[in-house]
């Protein structure tokens, strides 16, 4: 019996039963072929960020992360042990490196000498770092999902698991997130505030679908769509009126222009007809209210720092897990191709006490901020809960069943680090967690090709240089990054 | 919109365009090693009347007050959900203001959350409704609603296209035979609307100057509300505005008064001292957090609103407001109160607000006081005096080593050797100067990892003169002339939500002589504020 294969079809009629088939199965006939025309599976595209070095401060180790071994099989150092059960899928670049100013004008993709305000620009978008704290290009999500994003309802999620800055008489100034997107007025890139609430992410992506086998919660469900919609509408009219109000100088136009962007969004996504449940495509159990933000890092009266208290902590843990679900569903039901998930900031101040025991904040850990725990296998250990959370995302990945084979086979991802280890150009110190010397980076997944397991060492290569290999592994064919050039061919098939 | 950034991450106040007004002063700290060019801040100069100014949305705080004023909801979701302000000290500079899909998210939830507990709430609900309606389709008491909540939420009149879209919303309600359903998806679209998340300002164009505007009643009515309460303007402060008696000066001190003399007025100018000497969040824990804060509200509340005399009365006060485990805290004797009495310094070496903890939090690093950070602390936000970065050649984020003598004083003389000094004897020797205090403002004798490093508290205010302890740095910046236009120029940037610029300076020295001629009462510059023209006017970003 022939299926017929249209969404509104399953939805509105038929009593909306629910279809068994894993959702892109129904794409395929007994034979493999692709049933409707130019129906392929698409590509996904993932890049995930840690805050911090590789090593600790004066310490002659950089790291305890690039394996000893060059090739298939390479051995997993403290850092990456948790990514055991997903090394088959998951290959180490080693060796990679941003240039500095070094004293003089900043190179080519490079940055400039005072590392925590500059490694962000060439690190994401490969455009050497303005004068400010931003990036100076827009970044590959953001490239990468307007060639990619279709008429997805999502055409990226950019999401944060460290919950704020933690640092009083500061802000972050762009240290807080890592996608860019280009400005449609010209100009520098604007920075996207990511998502930071679990439970506001969950309702964005999840808010539309329908209870399967249920006709009265769809009614509902349906009618709030539309009531919703009109509310969006109605907002949008007014936004619309003011962008044309001459009254309004230039700059105000834009920034509501940029409002009314957002808005539409909004309501693309909410009117995108909602994928069906499937075995592989469910609506998540909802995460409940998000955990309280913890405050800033500080003393108790007898002033004594309060790591053991939880300031400057909100709970990141189970926010990074309920973060990876959101980001693993979306994929598998292509309400977005494209995810950004940051999970500590540049420069961060996040209490780690709760997640390590260690007894200071992520920045300091290179610093020796924990005198019972420094140097580099102390700063590992924090790379490895990093590791802990992107082994699980890429675990549900390689676990979904798609097309025949996972949806990890559909997918490229990179995990990139703040900084290496090494020579800190702007004071001279050797042995600094300000380098952007021995850098080291994650590729994973198998989307165009990308071969897991394997270590890299890639000499002289930029991070770029791995993004440009994940951008073109899922069908970007761009061979530059802002400044930089080339991909990794031994990383793709 | 241009995003001003800082150039040292670790750089706790951003050095913005502010112009200085002692300059002369810093002259020889310029953030440039071996380079006397160029000072800092300043603009272009230009024939404008006055800073420009955008678009202002509502901060997490003004949000949150304002869904408290407008539907009785005191939940305030807003501040964990909104996107975070840059406090830069103030929450509400518009140009650092950023649209993202999280806002609009942030601003949907909100709204449907806000509704939702307004409905189920059968006295707020009518109370707010105003009428009864007859049936699910009445759309006349929909638009009672529409046109009298319309009125506060965009805090002027609606038009009648505008109220006819939200009596449309009716639909909804016929078809769900629930007349609230129409409440509910009015109330959702007003309160995701551009006009109520952004103070919209347009204006009447002044002739002859180009790009400034006048603004009408209404718009002057929410500067004064958002200024002086933080929150929307009240129904009678609307009818003001609709009698058009906001244009003139004294209609506006007229007002003004009025506001101030409601308890939201005392909570804002709270507020503003908060942002403005970096306690708003302060680094400790909830129960410190909350004894110091009440402390620091308690002698602001005195100084501006019940003693209304000089307001240096802020920096001098010989009395403090401590519960017992605070005085305690402070080596001050218990008042035998859980919540708070007034307690003499008595013979104590502490005055003012500068022996508070909440000011002496400021300039922590390393787990204890930074006398650097706390010298940047006094200058930038009680002089107004820009510290330019240290270059990029500093190792900032380890602490001074020991040479020799571990203890602190001898570490940090590494700073006052060669390049290093110009600025840090203009830093370093205010901290010392409080280094008796600790980051909660306790008093210690001697570092608490280095016992025998015994503390001096002696200080010094480059340009100014010696001191020991906050009581004595109280009475050396007070006296120098230069803190009342820093004062005023602080409160300026917060009553516009902006920094000031070149053409601001006539009416920052105006108001300034004000406040000095008019023995530094407070109160007077707050309405002194509201009743300059520049409070009424808008210019364009060029």
């Amino acid at each position: 019996m022939a299926k017929r294969f249209t969404r509104r079809a399953m939805l509105r009629g038929a009593g909306g039963a629910a279809i068994t088939l894993p959702a892109l199965e129904i794409m395929f006939d007994r034979h493999r072929k692709s049933y409707a025309q130019a129906m392929t599976i698409p590509k996904r595209y993932v890049v995930c960020f840690g805050g911090q070095s590789l090593g600790g401060d004066g310490d002659s180790l950089h790291n305890d992360y690039v394996p000893n071994t060059v090739g298939a099989n390479y051995d997993l150092k403290s850092a990456l042990a948790p990514l055991a059960p997903v090394q088959a899928d998951v290959s180490v670049v080693s060796g990679i490196s941003i240039p500095t100013a070094n004293g003089g004008t900043v190179p080519a993709g490079g940055r400039r000498d005072d590392f925590h305000v500059s490694s962000l620009s060439p690190l994401l978008s490969g455009v050497r770092s303005p004068s400010n704290t931003a990036s100076a290009g827009p970044t590959s999500d953001q490239i990468v999902a307007t060639a990619i994003a279709g008429n997805t309802p999502f055409k990226s999620l950019v999401y944060r698991v460290q919950v704020e800055w933690y640092l009083s008489v500061s802000a972050p100034y762009g240290r807080e997130t890592i996608s860019y997107k280009a400005n449609p007025s010209g100009g520098n890139p604007l920075a996207i505030q990511p998502v930071v609430s679990p439970k506001m992410a969950f309702d964005a992506l999840f808010n539309n679908f329908t209870p399967p086998n249920d006709a009265a919660a769809a009614a509902r469900q349906d009618f709030l769509l539309r009531s919703r919609k009109s509310v969006l509408d109605l907002v949008g009219a007014n936004l619309q009126k003011l962008t044309t109000n001459p009254k309004l100088g230039t700059a105000d136009q834009q920034r509501l222009s940029r409002h009314f962007d957002e808005i539409r969004d909004l309501e693309h996504q909410i009117s995108s007809v909602p994928p069906p449940t499937t075995a592989t495509c469910q609506k998540l159990p909802d995460p409940g209210a998000d955990s309280l933000p913890g405050g800033n890092q500080g003393v108790d009266g007898a002033g004594n720092n309060t790591y053991t208290t939880n300031l400057g902590y909100s709970g990141e843990e189970q926010r990074a897990k309920v973060f990876c679900d959101l980001v693993h569903m979306a994929l598998t039901c292509d309400l977005t191709r494209v995810a950004s998930l940051m999970f500590t900031m540049f420069q961060s101040h996040m209490n780690v006490f709760a997640l390590t025991g260690q007894k200071c904040d992520l920045h300091e850990l290179g610093h020796n901020g924990d005198p019972a725990s420094k140097g580099t296998l102390a700063v590992s250990k924090m790379i490895a809960w990093h590791m802990k959370h992107f082994a699980y995302l890429i675990g549900k990945l390689r676990d979904t069943p798609e097309g025949g084979g996972s949806l990890l086979d559909n997918v490229a991802l990179v995990f990139l680090h703040e900084g290496g280890h090494g020579l800190d150009t702007a004071t001279g110190e050797k042995n600094s967690t300000h380098s952007t010397e021995n850098m080291a980076a994650l590729i994973a997944g198998r989307a165009g090709g990308l071969k897991g397991g394997l270590h890299v060492a890639a000499t002289g290569k930029h991070p770029a240089n791995i993004l440009i290999t994940a951008m073109n592994a899922v069908g970007v064919s761009s061979t530059t990054l802002g400044d930089v050039t080339g991909a990794i061919p031994s990383l793709l098939g | 919109m241009q995003q001003r950034g800082e150039l040292r991450v670790w750089w706790r106040d951003r050095v913005g365009t502010s112009v200085l007004l002692t300059a002369a002063l810093l002259a020889a700290c310029n953030g440039n090693i071996g380079n006397n060019g160029g000072g800092s801040g300043g603009t272009t100069g230009g024939a404008v009347a006055y800073g420009p100014t955008g678009l202002h949305r509502l901060s997490r705080i003004e949000y949150d007050n304002t869904l408290a004023d407008l539907l009785g909801d005191n939940t305030r979701p807003g501040f964990a959900s909104l996107p975070e302000d840059v406090n830069d000290p103030f929450d509400n500079d518009f140009s650092t203001q950023q649209v993202s899909g999280a806002l609009i998210a942030a601003a949907e939830t909100l709204a449907a959350g806000a509704s939702a507990r307004l409905l189920a709430d059968t006295a707020r609900r009518s109370a707010l409704l105003g009428c009864t309606p007859s049936g699910a389709g009445d759309t006349a008491c929909l638009e009672t609603f529409v046109r009298a909540f319309g009125r506060r939420a965009f805090r002027r009149p609606l038009t009648d296209e505008e109220a006819s879209g939200y009596v449309g919303l009716s639909a909804f309600a016929v078809e769900a035979n629930d007349f609230y359903v129409g409440v509910d998806l009015v109330l959702r679209a007003f309160l995701q609307d551009p006009n109520f998340l952004y103070r919209v300002e347009t204006g009447t164009p002044v002739a002859g100057k180009a790009g400034l505007y006048a603004l009408g009643d209404y718009e002057i009515g929410t500067r004064l509300s958002y200024f002086l309460w933080g929150s929307t303007p009240s129904d009678h402060l609307l009818d003001m505005a609709a009698a058009g008696a906001l244009s003139s000066d004294a209609g506006r001190r007229a007002a003004a008064a009025e506001l101030l003399a409601d308890p939201r007025g005392a909570a804002r100018i709270k507020q503003f001292h908060a942002f403005w000497l970096a306690y708003d969040q302060l680094p400790v824990t909830a129960d410190m957090a909350s004894a110091l804060r009440a402390e620091t509200d308690a002698l602001v509340a005195r100084v501006v609103f019940e003693r209304r005399g000089d307001y240096f009365d802020l920096f001098n006060a010989n009395e403090t407001f401590v519960n017992d485990t605070l005085a305690t805290h402070y080596g001050l004797p218990a008042p035998g109160s859980t919540t708070g009495a007034w307690v003499p310094y008595g013979s104590s070496p502490r005055r003012g607000i500068l022996s508070h903890g909440t000011l002496l939090a400021a300039g922590a690093k390393f787990d204890d006081t930074s006398p650097t950070l706390r010298g940047v602390f006094v200058r930038n936000r009680l002089l107004c005096q820009t510290i330019p970065p240290p270059p990029p050649t500093v190792a900032v984020d380890e602490p001074p080593p020991a040479t020799g003598s571990p203890c602190k004083v001898d570490r940090y003389a590494a700073h006052r050797a060669g390049n290093c000094a110009g600025c840090h004897n203009q830093t370093d020797p205010i901290g010392f100067g409080l280094e008796n205090y600790d980051r909660t403002g306790a008093y210690r004798a001697a570092e608490r990892d280095n016992p025998q490093c015994t503390i001096s508290g002696d200080g010094e205010v480059a340009g100014l003169g010696t001191f020991n302890g906050p009581a004595e740095l109280a009475t050396l910046i007070t006296g120098s002339g230069g803190m009342e236009s820093c004062v005023v120029m602080q409160l300026y940037r917060m009553a516009l939500g902006r920094r000031e610029s070149a053409g601001d300076m006539s009416t920052l020295s105006k108001l300034t002589d004000g406040f000095k001629q008019g023995g530094r009462a407070f109160d007077k510059l707050l309405v002194d504020v509201v009743a300059d023209p520049a409070f009424i006017h808008r210019q364009l970003e060029p």
